[in-house]
């Protein structure tokens, strides 16, 4: 296949240093906690940085976001900035939460991302719903839901795929099996041979993809997308991938096969699309280099000024809960 | 002006006609709404009239219908979803709790989305599908619940509730549906949320309810007043969240004497909160102790003797009122 005939180089520098980006802002998270310098959890998605770059990247401007816990490059995909992001797990007044909720927990509408919830499944019907009320309104939009594969057990996963199946709602349900649910292997999470398997009983295509090849993703991805916009319709799509580290930063991941690990850190999203970046020439050397220090700039820049940032005022406390009007 | 007598229901049906009719951004949705006009008939015609891409089924999931609303409300549409019944909505009770109570506290961004829910008892619906559970809603923050117990209040609230920024439960009570009738004049303005209303003047005891049991509540007074034993107010709240305290303390204040009336289970009851309301800003106008009339903390039983029992209604509204008007 001549791959740059189906992803330009525009599109792959942009993936690449998405993943890039989104690598070095969790690294930093990831010090910062250990150092006892952040408040709350850290939950990253080191490892599965692809799956976020290559839907994003193949998506439309109209198109609306469900990401989940471990999907920074979703955010960052769609232009949310470094300085948001440290400025909302700092916890400052300046982020996109305000301080009301932290880490994960945010989204820029504005950029069709919606904020997530802790409980699982629970994004999907949303993302369905504002499909659909997008299309109403005369608006070319397709919905990314992205889902782990310990959250395919919830009772949403079930409604949403169904619900959008039977009323023709054109949603990619991305689920990213990354093995682990918390520390449950998915031989307690599911009895299929594979997730795709479900999609036969909601009565929709479904796909398997290799989740750390953000090239080949993109491409799929791609005509998957302009597939739904002719004939809107959900779809399956399972991402193969592995958690690199603990659920949280506080959990050492110790019941992770090393040799698993160590077979997928050979297969490091960023190190796959260097390669492929490099094999097509669209980067040299150096200049691959010089886009590793801006993207290494632009975090250090981004988390000092955030830091400089005003936290929230306690008078605030009750103000927003409901809606003026 | 001219006028007709319609129903509870048809009040409601009013509503969302008119809704639907003014505002392109509206559109209804649950289970069995469309052609069939839903298992009460509250959107009977509704269908035909707008057609389906504004009025239409979904599958037997509550998670999926309230979760969707908010994605549909956050995006320029104005959704109006049916619980067929309030009870069923406990399975997706986490949709509004976790995510539409907390969505704009969290993101600044508004739900405008109502969720009707037809609940109550009284006529042999058993135990999940008699659930009166306003108290769980009205413990949501960022949440309003509107419990309408007249036609004309069940039509001007609902457009209210309907064209507000924020989610709301609309709860119908199903008695009520073909039970209360009123001549409403054909024209008709919104009423706000969050006014209660004094639909019987007294001067001896106020009884302060919602829903079905303030027409129990008219009845008691009425008979009270026959027996020439008191003149007891009637404070129907109309709305539970925003709730009118100032409209509760006046009715203390001119009476100084309260019972409290509803269909649900007794321990952490929507009355506790009101009990509570009366004893932070009204203990000092008080001439007895706050009385609570209400189901006992047992499922709703099916059988009409056991039904009867548990259920609070005219003649054991007399019986604590006469006690309260003795103390």
């Amino acid at each position: 296949m001549n791959r740059k005939a189906d992803i330009s180089k525009d599109a792959a520098l942009a993936m690449l240093r998405c993943m890039l980006l989104a690598r070095r802002i969790e690294e930093r998270m990831v010090r910062l906690y250990h150092q006892g310098q952040i408040f709350g959890g850290v939950y990253t998605g080191i490892g599965q940085e692809a799956i976020g770059t290559a839907t994003t990247s193949a998506a439309g401007p109209d198109d609306l976001f469900a990401p989940c816990i471990r999907d920074m490059t979703v955010h960052v995909g769609r232009g949310t900035t470094a300085l948001t992001i440290f400025r909302q797990f700092l916890g400052r007044v300046t982020g996109p939460t305000r301080g009301r909720d932290g880490n994960v927990h945010y989204g820029e509408i504005e950029r069709g991302v919606f904020s997530m919830i802790s409980h699982l499944g629970a994004m999907l019907p949303v993302v369905t719903g504002g499909v659909m009320a997008r299309r109403r309104l005369g608006r070319d939009t397709i919905g990314f839901a992205y889902i782990g594969d310990g959250g395919t057990s919830t009772g949403d996963f079930h409604e949403a795929i169904n619900f959008a199946a039977v009323l023709d709602v054109p949603v990619i349900f991305v689920v990213e099996n990354n093995q682990f649910a918390y520390s449950t292997p998915t031989s307690y999470q599911f009895r299929c041979k594979n997730l795709v398997e479900r999609a036969a009983g909601y009565g929709i295509e479904g796909f398997t993809a290799d989740g750390n090849d953000a090239w080949a993703l993109r491409e799929l991805v791609s005509k998957l997308a302009a597939k739904m916009r002719q004939q809107p319709r959900p779809v399956l799509l399972v991402c193969e991938t592995l958690r690199m580290r603990g659920h949280g930063e506080h959990d050492d991941a110790s019941y992770i096969p090393r040799e698993l690990l160590a077979a997928w850190a050979k297969r490091d999203p960023i190190a796959l699309l260097r390669e492929r970046i490099t094999q097509a020439q669209f980067a040299t050397a150096t200049e691959l280099a010089a886009l590793e220090q801006a993207v290494q700039t632009e975090v250090d820049e981004s988390y000092q000024q955030a830091l400089n940032d005003p936290l929230p005022d306690a008078a605030t406390l009750t103000e927003g809960v409901y809606a003026d009007g | 002006m001219p006028t007709a007598e319609i129903t509870f229901l048809e009040a409601i049906r009013q509503a969302l006609q008119r809704l639907l009719r003014e505002r392109s951004e509206v559109v209804l949705y649950g289970q069995d709404i469309g052609s069939f006009g839903g298992a009460f008939k509250v959107t009977a015609g509704l269908q035909k009239e707008f057609g389906a891409a504004r009025v239409f089924d979904t599958p037997i999931s509550e998670s999926a219908i309230l979760g969707s609303a908010i994605g549909m409300a956050t995006q320029g549409l104005r959704p109006v979803v049916e619980m067929q019944f309030a009870d069923f909505m406990m399975t997706a009770v986490h949709q509004l709790l976790n995510n539409a109570s907390t969505l704009h506290y969290r993101t600044g961004i508004a739900a405008p989305m109502t969720v009707r829910a037809p609940c109550g008892g009284g006529f042999g619906g058993g135990p999940f599908h008699s659930e009166e559970l306003e108290t769980f809603f009205c413990h949501m923050p960022g949440i309003k619940v509107v419990y309408p117990a007249f036609p004309a209040d069940a039509r001007a609230l609902l457009y209210s509730a309907v064209m507000d920024p924020n989610p709301v439960v609309y709860l119908e009570n199903k008695y009520l549906y073909r039970h209360v009738k009123e001549w409403l004049p054909n024209d008709w303005m919104p009423t706000p949320l969050g006014v209660a209303r004094v639909c019987r003047p007294g001067t001896d005891a106020v009884v302060l309810t919602y829903g079905a049991m303030v027409h129990e509540a008219l009845r008691a007074a009425e008979q009270l007043a026959a027996e020439d034993v008191g003149e007891v107010m009637v404070l129907d709240l109309r709305t539970l969240k925003p709730l009118d305290t100032d409209a509760i303390v006046a009715a203390v204040a001119a009476t100084n004497r309260v019972l409290i009336v509803h269909e649900g289970w007794h321990t952490s009851g929507f009355g506790a909160e009101l009990a509570a309301v009366v004893a932070e800003r009204a203990f000092h106008l008080l001439d007895a102790p706050v009385g609570r009339l209400t189901a006992p903390d047992c499922p709703i039983p099916f059988a009409p003797e056991l039904e009867k029992a548990y259920r609070p209604d005219a003649e054991k509204i007399h019986k604590a009122l006469v006690e309260l008007l003795e103390y």
